[in-house]
């Protein structure tokens, strides 16, 4: 069981200026899930592969309990990695590719053996073990994957978007059992996807990274409520948060309604142009005439059954803007509407650096 | 592995890795490297030195230093200029006919029929024949005015027989080299053609597109690197024939190519190696400015892949 | 790889397919008919061979048996044959044992002038053998070399080595780089990496490169007459070797040829679905 620590680490890709992973400090607790998240070209999957040793760290360090493995090729590192497409060797049984690390080790014959159908019976794999795995579903290769890492009992568990490669039904189990697998191992693991949903729902911590820069790490709750800069407001969250740019020189109002917030807001001191982030659930469609609500007409609306999240057409500084609104399953409003927006939950305010302002 | 080392020793052990990484990486390259250098460019250099040398063998002379008359020597040597004219043509028109050809076989073999793989292995047969045998069966039982099948077949049409081996020496050795060559480039391009994703078709006749527009405008551009890569190995192996012409007219008229001249002059009779090893130069200096076009179609095949 | 995206269009029954496809048979007869008529020849008498061309004779082993059966002074087929296969068989085997570590090297962990060392092999080969064949002959002499099978062996690995690494390369740059990540963190080094991940991916390519080696090399008669006119003479040599400028010699040639180029061709016949794939879809990528 292992801490694993990112001490400033940075990864420079020779004949480029700016660094892919840009002095990453992330501590991960022994036995945590945390989850790496980002769009593409966040340096999620580069943080995760310099943890690897598949990247050289060009400055800083990584330590795996403590231990500087900044130098350290991937064999001495004691971690296992599930890959986006398996990697699983096409020439070897499941076994064989179960058993591959441990034979790299020397482990003999019988160990190995036991090992594997160990692994196997978590799994449910072992019907499958004399199997190639061209001859293999989709899901089951993923298991496969997920048994090459157990079966060495390594440090730490790192995996680099595991689910993508399953359709979307068999991905939302199978994020359920790799939860509740890593909650009973209790392997430290860093997770990586670029699905926000995935960071969320399976996420200890999350961290998010935009540009090689880490954003924000904390609880995926906090994140959701608390999101530290307007990039996170804007990445966290489906259907995402409502962001609008508004000059603050005269108080801050959307389309001619003044926006609430909590009392840690001074909008008296804000100036220029900020940003003003709220949820669709924290907005409600209300009578005409509510006083401080937003004057719009109705240009989609997406029905799940269960809400639906209307998106609302008004003027704001001159612009046309979309609300997107959160309303009752099997709603009666339609497109062309004419409606009433109103702040009913918590608001955020984005200074123009983009900062969180207040709690 | 003690965490306690200061933060510049750690640059220069990142460094070091790096260093060790790299020589790593070129360890399993050497051996291969170092043959081929010891090979191939020591016999050139020393070509170069005899180059300027007087040095003969018949008869016998000890080798001096006569500075570049080799070379002025080679410049106006018209046999020279003919054997480098007939290299051009010959090979020039051997690629171009092989892959004109060659893209037309691989078209007709793009189509499942009955027996498609037997006539593929038919085709492809003649691109494994021993380039000997290739020339003295053609030379002796097709191009032959007496017992040769291609003049049977003109006698039956009323065409009276021609020794084609010594009449059309040239363009005799030309139809062998593109009977052994268009296998070759119909192997590449219907690899190609094969490569080429069927919903591509599939949406231009969606669109409407006949298929002559099809080939034209879809195919043949994808077709491009493939046929690049046949015309590059195709000049490669092609501007060095040599056994088809020994064995098929030893050189007759208008068919000594520019090895087939060097290799007079020098081991193959002349024995006056001086010179023979100047033209040789000329020959390499030659081949390496077509190189460079050469590897610049290269460069183009590789291209794609960088990004990937 | 499946014979579904063989070919976009599946056999339409239209007059102009069926034309088609009898103009793919004629063609193929076209270009087999040459090698079709020298194995023919070769069970003619020479009475038979040399004169008007016929289809149909009384067929005789006879040239078989008399072109390999040996004349004192001159080279023989069993010779001819065992320096062949030894100058072929080692010298390809020389060109994998050199050519794998090289394409590891310029694909999978390329050094970093990848491309300019790919380049160096490939050009070469743009170097006429024929400039170099004297210094080649006065080194070989130098060396005791003359006449003997290394020569050849040297000479044939040298002159199949850049194809081979162009070819390989193109393969190994197949093998996905998770495989060899994976690999990397199971602990296996270079070695391991190459035998247990990368060579069973690529045996096919593998065995195209191998094969068109063997081809280049058993066809190769240049190097073979100039270096070894006497002794380590291939098969190439002595094909020749029974051209006769006394008396008829069609059905003899015709029955050596046959002989010399059976081996080749039915390794190419056996191998030539891999060798689309090596000679092209490798190549490319």
């Amino acid at each position: 069981m292992a801490e694993v620590r990112f001490d400033a680490a940075s990864r420079i890709y020779p004949g480029t200026e700016v660094p892919a992973v840009n002095e990453l400090n992330l501590d991960i607790a022994d036995g945590e899930l945390l989850v790496l998240v980002g769009p593409s070209g966040s340096g999620k999957s580069t943080a995760l592969r310099m943890l690897a040793g598949l990247e050289f760290i060009d400055k800083g360090s990584v330590f795996i309990n403590d231990k500087d493995v900044t130098l350290a090729p991937p064999q001495d590192r004691d971690i296992a990695m599930v890959f986006q497409n398996y990697a699983l060797y096409p020439q070897m049984s499941v076994a064989a590719n179960m058993g591959f690390a441990l034979k790299q080790q020397g482990i003999p014959k019988d160990e190995r053996r036991k090992r594997v159908e160990e692994a196997a019976r978590i799994l449910d794999l072992e019907p499958y073990l004399d199997r190639k795995p061209k001859n293999l579903s989709g899901g089951q290769r993923q298991r496969v994957a997920m048994g090459r890492a157990i079966v060495r009992s390594p440090q730490v568990f790192l995996m680099d978007e595991p689910l993508s490669n399953l359709d979307a039904k068999l991905r939302v189990q199978t994020r359920t059992e790799l939860a509740d697998l890593q909650a009973r191992l209790g392997v430290t693991t860093v997770y990586v996807t670029h699905d926000q949903v995935e960071a969320m729902t399976m996420g200890h911590r999350v961290a998010v990274l935009d540009h090689g820069v880490l954003q924000q790490v904390a609880r995926p709750r906090d994140l959701y409520s608390k999101p530290e800069n307007r990039f996170v407001a804007g990445f966290i969250g489906s259907p995402a948060m409502n962001l609008v740019d508004v000059d603050a020189t005269n108080g801050i109002a959307i389309a001619g309604g003044t926006v609430p917030f909590d009392d840690s807001v001074n909008v008296a001191n804000q100036s220029g142009t900020v940003s003003v982030g709220v949820r669709p659930e924290h907005l409600s469609l209300v009578t005409d005439g509510t006083p401080d609500s937003i004057a719009g007409e109705v240009t989609v609306v997406e029905e799940l059954g269960s809400e639906a999240f209307v998106h609302v057409r008004t003027k704001h500084q001159g612009d046309d803007l979309t609300l997107v609104v959160r309303d009752e399953g099997e709603t009666s409003t339609q497109r062309g509407d004419q409606v009433s927006v109103a702040f009913t939950g918590p608001t955020h305010l984005f200074g123009a650096d983009g900062e969180r302002v207040g709690d | 592995m003690a965490a306690v080392t200061s933060n510049s020793t750690r640059e220069e052990q990142v460094k070091a890795l790096q260093k060790k990484e790299a020589r790593r990486r070129r360890l399993p390259l050497l051996p291969a490297l170092l043959f081929t250098i010891v090979v191939t460019q020591v016999p050139f250099l020393m070509s170069l030195y005899y180059s300027f040398t007087k040095w003969t063998v018949t008869p016998p002379s000890p080798r001096e230093w006569i500075g570049i008359e080799n070379y002025t020597d080679a410049f106006t040597n018209m046999f020279f200029r003919q054997a480098a004219m007939t290299s051009v043509i010959m090979t020039l028109t051997s690629v171009v006919l092989s892959v004109i050809l060659g893209t037309g076989v691989a078209l007709l073999l793009d189509r499942k029929f009955f027996g498609q793989g037997f006539v593929r292995t038919l085709i492809i047969t003649p691109f494994l024949v021993m380039p000997v045998v290739a020339g003295l069966v053609w030379k002796n039982q097709m191009f032959s005015a007496a017992f040769g099948v291609l003049n049977w077949v003109l006698n039956q049409v009323g065409v009276e027989s021609i020794e084609f081996a010594s009449k059309f020496p040239r363009w005799s050795i030309v139809g062998v080299l593109v009977w052994q060559w268009t296998p070759f480039m119909m192997l590449i391009i219907l690899a190609g053609l094969q490569g080429q994703s069927s919903s591509v078709i599939e949406a231009a006749k969606v669109d409407g597109a006949s298929p002559r527009a099809t080939f034209f405008q879809i195919t043949l551009p994808h077709l491009r690197p493939y046929i690049e890569l046949g015309v590059l190995l195709g000049s490669i192996y092609l501007i060095q024939v040599f056994d088809h012409i020994v064995v098929m007219t030893g050189g007759g008229p208008g068919s000594t190519n520019v090895p087939l001249f060097v290799n007079q002059r020098s081991i193959g009779g002349g024995w006056r190696f001086g010179s023979a090893s100047a033209f040789s130069i000329v020959v390499v200096v030659a081949t390496i400015i077509l190189a460079t076009f050469g590897l610049r179609v290269l460069s183009g095949l590789l291209e794609g892949e960088e990004a990937a | 790889m499946s014979n579904n995206n063989a070919g976009p269009v599946v056999g339409k029954r239209t007059i102009g397919g069926y034309l088609l496809s009898v103009l793919a048979w004629f063609v193929g007869f076209l270009f087999f008919f040459p090698v079709f008529w020298m194995a023919l020849s070769g069970f003619k008498t020479e009475a038979d061979a040399n004169g008007p061309p016929k289809l149909f004779f009384e067929p005789t082993t006879e040239q078989f048996s008399e072109v390999t059966g040996d004349t004192t002074g001159l080279l023989s087929a069993g010779e001819a044959f065992s320096n062949s296969f030894w100058a072929v068989v080692i010298s390809t085997f020389f060109v994998m044992v050199l050519a794998v570590p090289a394409a590891y090297a310029l694909s999978i962990k390329p050094v970093s002038k990848w491309k300019d060392v790919l380049f160096f092999f490939i050009s070469t080969k743009f170097l006429p053998i024929v400039a170099a064949i004297l210094p080649l002959w006065i080194i070989a002499r130098e060396l005791d070399l003359l006449n003997t099978r290394l020569v050849l062996i040297i000479l044939y690995t040298a002159m199949n080595l850049p194809l081979a690494i162009w070819m390989l390369r193109s393969f190994f740059s197949e093998v996905p780089k998770e495989l060899i990540e994976a690999a990397q963190i199971d602990g296996a080094k270079l070695w391991g990496q190459i035998s247990s991940v990368i060579l069973p991916i690529v045996a096919p390519g593998l065995a195209a490169t191998a094969l068109l080696c063997v081809i280049f090399a058993w066809n190769e008669f240049f190097l073979a007459v100039q270096l070894n006119p006497i002794e380590g003479s291939t098969v190439p040599i002595w094909v020749t070797g029974n051209v006769s400028t006394r008396g008829n010699f069609l059905a003899k040639l015709s029955a050596a040829s046959t002989l010399a180029t059976l081996p080749v061709i039915i390794a190419g016949w056996m191998a030539q679905k891999r060798m689309i794939r090596g000679l092209a879809m490798g190549a490319i990528k």
